[in-house]
């Protein structure tokens, strides 16, 4: 009887899945339009999972394995059990074959299962805690089928009742596993997520053969001189079908949710949530199923939900009450890229969030906080501050910097950013030409001719003032002749390097390196051109700026010059591509949502677990993040460096003539550019 | 919206808009208090709003109108002027042709004479009453409005004039909303040609960018000529501060009292 | 025994004749040490020049004139020389100046004052045809020294319908000076209301052009009025030199209050009664506003709370007594004690209050930076060494909490007081 249930069952599903991809498709489909390269992209798929995907998965040993397990079993399981059950083709290794893949699957469901057993709390509970049975069924059902195939059972073993049990236990597991892939359900991750890859918005984020990193961090431009294109994103309708697509891949693992310091905070945001409560938005409805944790509230504790639903065509923001989401969500985030950075399926939590950023801020000016001030001088005065942008320069009255506009090439160009204007980071800036000055470095400023990169205000959402600056700088910068750009200010440096590209005229390129202070440093050491001087004995910690580390994957530099200092660097619990933001980033600060805590107060938390004495940074938002951190009462504050002081602090001054053994004249030289 | 708004009329009112100038760089913007101008009529319930503009149509000026159009405004009225001309009469043509209730706008001008004429100017042309000053407009009912206006320090005054009336507003009214770029993108100017009367006397000053103002002397009657000199030459109030370190509360509480009362903030 | 002072001249004679062996004891019997000083017999001041000075940083005998420096002692306070300023009286002026000062608090205010010395100056230009200044006050007023001041004639109007805000009455009033004498020079004060608003309502009214923003003005025998001057344009951007109009609006510090002359400030009284005009506007009254509620930007006086502060009650008690507006540094604001919209600084709002007291605020860089603006900066800190005391005209170091109750108590006592004395 089973001979005659199983293909009809296997069809019957493989055809259901078929209507429900239409589906699913037609879903995606609302979204806009965004040309894609369809048979390349799928082509691309095997690698893309294989190594990119698999790159993220892996960094949760267990969690990598059981999916391999669960994962690579169900798809040969499948396969083998269409053409073993479906088409009758049992003979030979076929059916064995089967059998191992079945019994593999089963065994990874088993770890699934003891994984939903005690689920942490950023895993998605709800059908998501039916799915370890589902696999089991499905697993265990295929295999004792196939055991008749097989001929280790007689053909008509058990009678027609345990048949019959048989042939549910194998439908329940095909509806989970395959229609249910097309239909929604914790499945839909395989099928989306598979054509997310293909089809991902950003493709050069993927490796490639030659080994390359791929990396994909900058924001992709408006198009402003087109007046039909909406401005950002109103409507879950108005983000292109990709992005719908990469929204629906999400598989609730709550990775995101786990490193988000706004989460981490208490602010109402939730990458996770955030990203399903698009899906609601694309399918419709309201988001009462959720069943992952929710959007924290400061007076609430946590937003219950079912008070938010949304339609592919309705708003996601409400101009009064609420709609998809609140505003406050949206506003809450650092753009960090800490949930891009662990999203195993590859979903742009920052893309999106800055495209509905942009509507709000074009196109209802409703950026809230300081953000309008920000931006209104950003466009009156050309830096967030409303600084006179003539006296860009005051603060290095005696430093006798090379300008630009008088030497007209030299080899470095050296992008202060806005941090001339604030006193903190001005001590940095004097560093940083001190130690250019010690390597020789032939480098020049552009003086009052810089301008606000731009990250801020495209970060807050305003397109049109990004485009604005950004234009404008480069063609201060095409005026100008000089080999490489250095800056120490990573969002000057990622917009720089990353998101300047895009707005060249056309004709042009940015043909010049932009390097970040501590990437050139380390260059001038490791070339030997600035002269250290040994023995500085403390114990430091080093913070990742998010848009060095995680926007451009530079994490060894500055720690090859902490090295090369000879000071004890001791890793914070999260570092790397795990460091946790300072909250400084994609304007935070100025928007200030409220939580029950601040993000750089929980940082130097961490930093203060090390017991180091000092934390050096790279960025001037951190540093101001950072210092802002009021300690613990009996707690001493602990010492907040950029790395460019470090490395002044150690200059070694002693004249060549004598062996560089002067400690004394050293630590007098630190006294000094402490001071 | 209240039940007895389909009844009465709604409320028109009309915001004369000018350019502004940012005090650093000097750009062109939207002026600040004829935004808060605007912000002040957006806020007023069952309103009806106009933007009128009259001055030159350039692509300078168009910028920062666009950014009255951002808080908005699918259009505005811009009266075709030439540079340097009297947009008094354009002005008060086109409001007599309107006849809004309630015409709001900044106290003076960011750019040319700045003399914060107009309004008074316009009020006395077309006889009506003007309040100055504005910091909020609390009701609109029966032909008479109720306003808030700003005294120093926060201070309020509440006074009830009769429409249709002008008010300036002050620095104290509402901050203007942002101006959003795609409204702003969006929104039409309705141009229109309007009577041109040139201003042919300030054609005729000296008008220069404004040289800092030099400091009052103190000066210092009588004495000996020491006194004088060193009245002359003493860096005005070095003093680096009082510092009261191991006082008794109550002594560094009669210290700041006396401060208090000598500078007259206690009432 | 009589009171009447005795003079012993010998020992006058001892106390000038240094040399005497004498001489100091009856120095010191006078009561004068050693002194330095004393009235010569021709009526002359002789000074010993060994008796003053001090030993400069270089060893050398420095000696300031001042007077500051005289022997101790001395006993013999000057008497106040009674000011006695010539007074003049204009009798037949050949013009007048009206100036009507705004009398903010029913004083002339500095303002006042400095317009009334330039009506002086375009008063007085002309000695063989000398005007006369003349005030018109507006409502009750305390000033008692209107002729110092540099006022000649004194229309005072204090009928009901010009109290409050009455802009049009007070409108109607200036035009009957206008029609009753015809001033050669309207002179106001360029202040936000008031002067500013009353001057262009005249010159609206009267058809004149006025120069507003005046804050410089010479003498100029091209123009019509002899006068040329430069006011302020453009939102203060602009200097326009243009012929000194009938009517001007001018800007403190204008020209030099009058401080060597008196005037006589005889009262005028208007030939005819004040138009009745039928206001449009009707004042309801000043608004009583909780000093809590002003926005930090045009607070005047803000008590502001940071990290240190451990009683909040006590402080918030504080600000309500001394009535003053609540502010707070950043750290209080990120720790939840005080709402977003009262933080101070550079990052929150910039402040301008005349007075500013920081309660537990170390002073970080950029809340000092919001608080540049403002007039005096008093801290009350635990920690001496902090960046606010440098910055503070007045630093009390101690507990907080206690100070301001201390404070509390006193304005308190203060008021009790005040009203018992009542």
């Amino acid at each position: 009887m089973l001979d005659i249930l199983l293909p009809i069952l296997i069809f019957s599903a493989l055809a259901l899945a078929a209507i429900g991809a239409v589906r699913r498709i037609r879903l995606w489909r609302q979204g806009r339009p965004s040309p894609v390269p369809v048979l390349r992209g799928l082509a691309a798929v095997p690698r893309r999972y294989l190594v990119d995907l698999h790159h993220v998965v892996a960094r949760d040993k267990v969690m990598s394995n059981t999916h391999v397990a669960t994962a690579g079993g169900f798809v040969a399981a499948m396969g083998l059990a269409i053409v073993v059950h479906g088409l009758g083709l049992a003979e030979g290794v076929l059916g064995w074959l089967l059998l191992a893949a079945s019994a593999t699957m089963f065994a990874g469901s088993l770890f699934v299962a003891q994984r939903r057993r005690n689920p942490p709390a950023r895993l998605s509970k709800g059908p998501w805690m039916r799915l370890p049975k589902s696999l089991m069924a499905f697993s265990l059902g295929i295999f004792v089928v196939t055991l008749p195939a097989v001929g280790v059972l007689p053909a008509d073993a058990g009678g027609w009742l345990v048949a019959l049990v048989l042939a549910a236990v194998v439908a329940w597991g095909l509806a989970e596993l395959v229609f249910g892939m097309t239909w929604g359900g914790p499945m839909k991750h395989a099928f989306a997520g598979a054509l997310h890859l293909a089809f991902h918005r950003r493709p050069e984020r993927f490796s490639d053969k030659r080994g390359g990193e791929g990396r994909s961090t900058g924001l992709k431009a408006l198009d402003l001189e087109d007046d039909q294109a909406p401005l950002g994103v109103e409507t879950p309708a108005d983000f292109t079908w990709n992005q719908l697509l990469g929204f629906d891949a999400c598989v609730q693992c709550g990775r995101c949710e786990a490193v988000c310091p706004a989460f981490a905070a208490g602010q109402p945001l939730n990458p996770k949530k955030l990203i399903q409560d698009m899906v609601v938005g694309m399918a419709g409805g309201s988001d009462a199923h959720y069943a992952g944790s929710p959007y924290p509230s400061p007076e609430r504790g946590d937003k219950p939900v079912g008070e938010h639903h949304g339609t592919p065509h309705g708003p996601i923001v409400a101009r009064e009450g609420t709609a998809l989401v609140d505003a406050e969500t949206l506003w809450s985030c650092t753009t960090c890229r800490a949930c891009v950075e662990e999203c195993p399926m590859m979903i742009e939590h920052v893309d999106a969030i800055v495209d509905m950023r942009r509507h709000l801020t074009l196109e209802e000016g409703a950026t809230p906080g300081k953000g309008a001030e920000v931006i209104d001088n950003l466009i009156a005065t050309d830096n967030p501050g409303g600084f006179d942008p003539g006296g860009r320069l005051n603060w290095a009255a005696d430093l006798d910097l090379p300008l630009m506009a008088d030497v007209e090439r030299a080899e470095v160009l050296l992008w202060l950013g806005d941090g001339v204007f604030d006193m903190r980071n001005q001590r940095t800036l004097r560093a940083l030409i001190k130690v250019l000055r010690a390597a020789d470095v032939d480098f020049a400023v552009l003086g009052n001719e810089e301008r606000d990169s731009g990250d801020v205000a495209r970060r807050l959402g305003d397109e049109a003032t990004f485009q604005s600056l950004a234009r404008r700088n480069i063609a201060t910068l095409s005026r100008y002749r000089f080999e490489s750009i250095v800056t120490c200010d990573p969002h000057s440096f990622h917009v720089l390097k990353n998101e300047y590209g895009a707005l060249y005229p056309q004709g042009q390129d940015a043909d010049y390196p932009v390097w970040h202070h501590s990437t050139f440093i380390n260059q001038l050491i490791e070339s030997g051109r600035l002269p250290l001087a040994p023995g500085q004995a403390q114990r430091v910690t080093y913070h990742d700026p998010c848009y060095l580390g995680r926007y451009n994957g530079e994490y060894e530099a500055p720690r090859a010059v902490l090295r090369a200092l000879g000071v004890e660097l001791v890793e914070m619990q999260r570092s790397g591509y795990r460091s946790r933001c300072c909250g400084g980033g994609g304007g935070a600060p100025i928007t200030d949502v409220p939580g029950k805590q601040r993000i750089p107060d929980m940082r130097m938390g961490d930093v203060r677990e090390t017991q180091a004495e000092q934390v050096v940074v790279g960025c001037p938002q951190c540093t101001a993040m950072l210092e802002g951190v009021v300690p613990p009462a009996g707690n001493e504050a602990t010492a907040v460096k950029d790395i460019a002081e470090m490395v002044a602090a150690a200059l070694d001054n002693t004249p060549p003539a004598t062996p560089a053994s002067h400690d004394a004249a050293a630590s007098q030289a630190t006294e000094e550019v402490l001071s | 919206m209240q039940p007895e708004s389909a009844m009465t009329p709604a409320l028109e009112v009309t915001v004369l808009v000018s350019i502004g100038r940012h005090p650093l760089t000097g750009r062109v913007r939207r002026a600040d208090q004829d935004a808060r101008g605007v912000e002040l009529a957006r806020s007023l319930a069952d309103a009806e709003v106009r933007l009128l503009h009259a001055g030159e149509c350039n692509e300078s000026s168009e910028a920062a109108l666009r950014g009255y159009l951002g808080m908005g405004f699918s259009e505005l009225a811009l009266i075709e002027q030439p540079e340097g001309a009297d947009v008094l009469p354009a002005l008060s043509e086109a409001l007599d042709a309107t006849s809004p209730h309630l015409v709001i706008t900044g106290e003076r001008a960011e750019r040319g004479e700045g003399s914060g004429l107009l309004p008074y100017l316009l009020a006395e042309r077309l006889g009506w009453p003007l309040v100055s000053g504005l910091a909020a407009v609390e009701s609109v009912e029966d032909g008479m409005a109720t306003l808030l206006q700003a005294l120093p320090r926060g201070q309020r005054r509440r006074l009830k004039i009769r429409l249709p009336a002008i008010v300036t507003v002050d620095d104290a009214a509402p901050t203007p909303r942002q101006s959003a770029y795609g409204p702003a993108r969006r929104g039409t100017l309705e141009t229109s040609a309007g009577e041109v009367c040139n201003d042919d006397e300030w054609a005729t000053w000296q008008v220069q960018p404004a040289r800092p103002r030099p400091k009052r002397l103190k000066i210092v009657k009588a004495a000996s000529a020491r006194d004088r000199f060193k009245a002359a030459a003493a860096k005005a109030e070095g003093t680096g501060g009082q510092v009261l370190t191991d006082v008794t509360p109550t002594q560094g509480a009669e210290a700041i009292l006396t401060l208090l009362r000598d500078e007259e903030v206690l009432r | 025994m009589s009171q009447l002072p005795r003079r012993d001249p010998r020992q006058e004679w001892i106390a000038r004749n240094r040399l005497h062996p004498r001489h100091e004891e009856v120095l010191a019997a006078l009561g004068q040490g050693a002194t330095s000083e004393w009235p010569g017999p021709n009526g002359l001041v002789r000074k010993n020049p060994h008796r003053v000075g001090f030993i400069g940083p270089n060893g050398i005998k420095r000696i300031d004139r001042s007077g500051t420096q005289q022997g101790a002692g001395g006993g013999k306070a000057s008497a106040p020389v009674a000011e006695h300023k010539p007074l003049t009286e204009i009798a037949e002026p050949a013009f007048l100046v009206a100036v009507v000062p705004d009398m903010a608090g029913g004083r002339l205010s500095g303002h006042d004052k400095d317009l009334l010395g330039l009506a002086r100056r375009l008063a007085d230009a002309d000695p063989a045809a000398q005007g006369a200044v003349l005030a018109v006050v507006f409502g009750s007023h305390k000033e008692t020294n209107l002729g110092e001041a540099g006022v000649d004639r004194l229309l005072h109007l204090d009928s009901p319908e010009i109290a409050g805000y009455a802009p049009e009455a007070r409108l109607g009033a200036l035009i009957t000076v206008e029609q009753a004498w015809t001033p050669r020079h309207w002179l106001l004060p360029d202040s936000k209301l008031g002067g500013g608003e009353l001057g262009r309502r005249l010159a609206a009214r009267l058809g004149e052009r006025p120069a507003t923003g005046i804050w410089q003005v010479e003498a100029d025998a091209e123009s019509a009025t002899g006068w040329q001057c430069t006011a302020r344009g453009a939102a203060g951007s602009l200097d326009i030199r243009r012929p000194l109009p009938r009517i001007a609006l001018a800007l403190a510090e204008c020209a030099e209050p009058v401080s060597e002359t008196r005037h006589a400030a005889a009262e005028l009284v208007l030939p005819q009664p004040l138009p009745s005009t039928l206001s449009r506007i009707q004042d309801l009254g000043q608004v009583s506003v909780d000093p809590a509620s002003v926005a930090l930007s045009e607070a005047e006086f803000i008590l502001a709370a940071g990290n240190g502060v451990r009683d909040w009650d006590a402080y918030h008690r504080a600000a309500s007594v001394l009535g003053a507006t609540e502010g707070a540094s950043r750290v209080a604001v990120d720790e939840g004690y005080m709402p977003r919209d009262r933080q101070v600084g550079a990052t929150g709002t910039w402040v301008t209050a005349r007075v500013y007291i920081a309660v537990g605020i170390s002073g970080a860089i950029q809340h000092l930076q919001g608080i540049q603006p403002c007039e005096k900066v008093i801290a009350i800190n635990m920690d001496p060494s902090c960046d606010m005391i440098k910055r503070a005209d007045l630093a009390v170091i101690g507990d907080s909490t206690q100070i301001l109750e201390a404070l509390v108590t006193l304005v308190s006592q203060a008021r009790e007081e005040k009203r018992d004395a009542a």
